[in-house]
C-alpha cells in the first residue's frame, strides 16, 4: 500500500475510536486494520481516551474554569503559621518536662506555663509576668520569616530561632544587644532547606538586660527589639543590607 | 528535600496546584464555599503529613489530589449527615467520586487542548453533529474535520498523560 493511503487511514482512526464513522466507512477502516499492525497499534493508543470521553460533560468543558478566591492562599498560610507556632510550644513543653529536675525545673515549668497562656496561644490573657518572650522580625524581605523565642536561664538567655525562606547554606550569626548598645554573641547556625529550621542557641546576656536581637544572615543583618512590658512582642524589626 | 514540611514549601505547592484542586473540588462538591473549605483542609493535612511525602514515589500533584479526595469524602459524609431538606423530594444523583475525578480530568484536558480541536470534538462527538454540517459551519473541507478529530484525540491523550493518566 502507498504511504499516502496509509496516512489517510490513520486520520480516520480518531473518528473510528469514537464510534463516529458512518457504517460504510467504518467497514472500510476495519478492513484496513486487519492487514495493518501499525494502524492497530495507533488505534489502541486512542481507544482508552475515546472511552473516557463518555464521562465528560460538554457544558462543563465550555463553562469558565472556577478559580479560588484571591485570599485563599493567605488564609491557608495564616492557619498553618498558627498551627506551627502552637506545635512549637507543645514541643518546648514536652522537651522541658523531660529534662526537668529540682528547683530549676520548677522555674522552667513556671516559664512554660506562662508560654502556654500567651496571647495568640489560643487561651488569651495573662503573660504580663511571664519571663519568656517571642519576637517576630517584621522588616524582612518577602518570603523570609524569622522569629525567636527567648527564655531566661541562670547562665543568661536561651534563644530558639525559627528561620525560613533564606538561601540554603547561609551562615546565620545571632546576637543580643543591651540598652547601651553592647553586643553579646549568641552563637551561629547554618540554615538548611528541608532540614529543621529551628536552632537553639544561648547568650550570656540576661534576658532582662536584652533590648534587641539580631541575625547576621550572609551579607544581611536583621534586628528586632525585645520588649519588656509584654510577653509576646511583635517587634518592629529593622533590616539593613 | 522535597518534603512539604516548611511553610514556604506549602506556599509553592499552593501556587502550583490550587487552581486544579479547587476546580475539582467545585466539580465534585457542587459548591464554591465547600470547595474553598476542602482546598484549605487539603493543604493543612498536606503540611501536617508533609514528612511522609516522598517525591521518589509519586508526584506532589498526585499526592495532593489523594488528600483532597479524602477531604471531599469527609465533607460529603458531613453533608449527608445533615437532615434532608425536602421530604419526598428527589435525591440528586450522586456521581461516584472516582468517576467524578476522571470526568473532571477529561474536562480539564479538553480545556487545555487547542481551540480548533476542542471545537470539533465538542460538535461532532459530544453534540453528535454530522461532519459535513460542522465542516460547512467552519468553512473547511470535511477531511479537515476528520483530521482535527484525530489530532484532537491525540492532544487529549497527551494532556491527560500530563495529569498522570496511563492506560
Ligand atoms: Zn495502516
Amino acid at each position: 500500500m502507498r504511504t499516502e493511503d496509509h496516512r489517510d487511514w490513520r486520520l480516520s482512526l480518531g473518528a473510528y475510536a469514537l464510534g463516529d464513522l458512518p457504517a460504510d466507512e467504518r467497514a472500510a477502516v476495519s478492513a484496513h486494520l486487519e492487514g495493518c499492525a501499525e494502524c492497530r497499534a495507533e488505534l489502541r493508543s486512542l481507544e482508552g481516551v475515546a472511552a473516557l470521553m463518555a464521562l465528560a460533560d460538554p457544558d462543563r468543558i465550555e463553562a469558565p474554569a472556577a478559580s479560588p478566591p484571591a485570599d485563599l492562599g493567605a488564609r491557608i498560610e495564616a492557619q498553618i503559621a498558627a498551627e506551627a507556632s502552637r506545635e512549637r510550644r507543645e514541643k518546648r513543653r514536652r522537651r522541658l518536662r523531660l529534662g526537668a529536675g529540682g528547683a530549676v525545673a520548677a522555674a522552667l515549668v513556671a516559664a512554660v506555663l506562662a508560654i502556654a497562656i500567651l496571647p495568640g496561644g489560643g487561651s488569651g490573657g495573662g503573660g504580663e509576668s511571664s519571663p519568656a518572650q517571642q519576637v517576630h522580625f517584621t522588616s524582612v524581605p518577602n518570603g523570609v520569616s524569622i522569629s525567636a523565642t527567648l527564655e531566661p536561664h541562670a547562665f543568661g538567655t536561651e534563644i530558639q530561632m525559627y528561620v525560613s525562606g533564606i538561601r540554603s547554606g547561609t551562615l546565620c550569626r545571632v546576637f543580643l544587644r543591651d540598652a547601651r548598645g553592647r553586643t553579646f554573641p549568641a552563637g551561629s547556625f547554618r540554615y538548611r532547606w528541608g532540614g529543621d529550621s529551628e536552632a537553639v542557641l544561648s547568650s550570656a546576656l540576661d534576658l532582662s538586660q536584652a533590648a534587641e536581637i539580631g541575625v547576621h544572615a550572609g551579607a544581611q543583618t536583621f534586628t528586632a527589639p525585645i520588649g519588656q512590658a509584654t510577653a509576646l512582642v511583635g517587634g518592629a524589626g529593622t533590616g539593613s543590607a | 528535600m522535597g518534603a512539604l514540611t516548611r511553610e514556604r514549601d506549602v506556599r509553592e505547592a499552593y501556587s502550583a496546584h490550587s487552581g486544579e484542586l479547587f476546580g475539582f473540588a467545585v466539580r465534585s462538591l457542587g459548591d464554591a464555599g465547600l470547595a474553598e473549605e476542602a482546598v484549605q483542609e487539603t493543604f493543612l493535612r498536606a503540611w501536617k503529613a508533609g514528612d511522609r511525602f516522598d517525591p521518589q514515589i509519586g508526584s506532589l500533584r498526585t499526592w495532593l489530589f489523594a488528600i483532597l479526595r479524602n477531604v471531599v469524602i469527609d465533607l460529603g459524609r458531613a453533608r449527608a449527615a445533615r437532615p434532608r431538606v425536602a421530604e419526598g423530594g428527589v435525591e440528586p444523583a450522586v456521581e461516584p467520586l472516582e468517576q467524578a475525578l476522571l470526568a473532571w480530568q477529561v474536562e480539564e484536558a479538553m480545556r487545555r487542548i487547542g481551540e480548533d480541536h476542542r471545537r470539533v470534538l465538542l460538535e461532532t462527538h459530544f453534540r453528535a453533529r454530522p461532519y459535513a454540517e460542522v465542516a460547512a459551519e467552519l468553512g473547511v473541507p470535511e477531511g479537515t474535520i476528520k483530521s482535527r478529530v484525530y489530532y484532537g484525540l491525540r492532544a487529549l491523550r497527551v494532556a491527560l498523560e500530563e495529569m498522570g493518566y496511563e492506560d
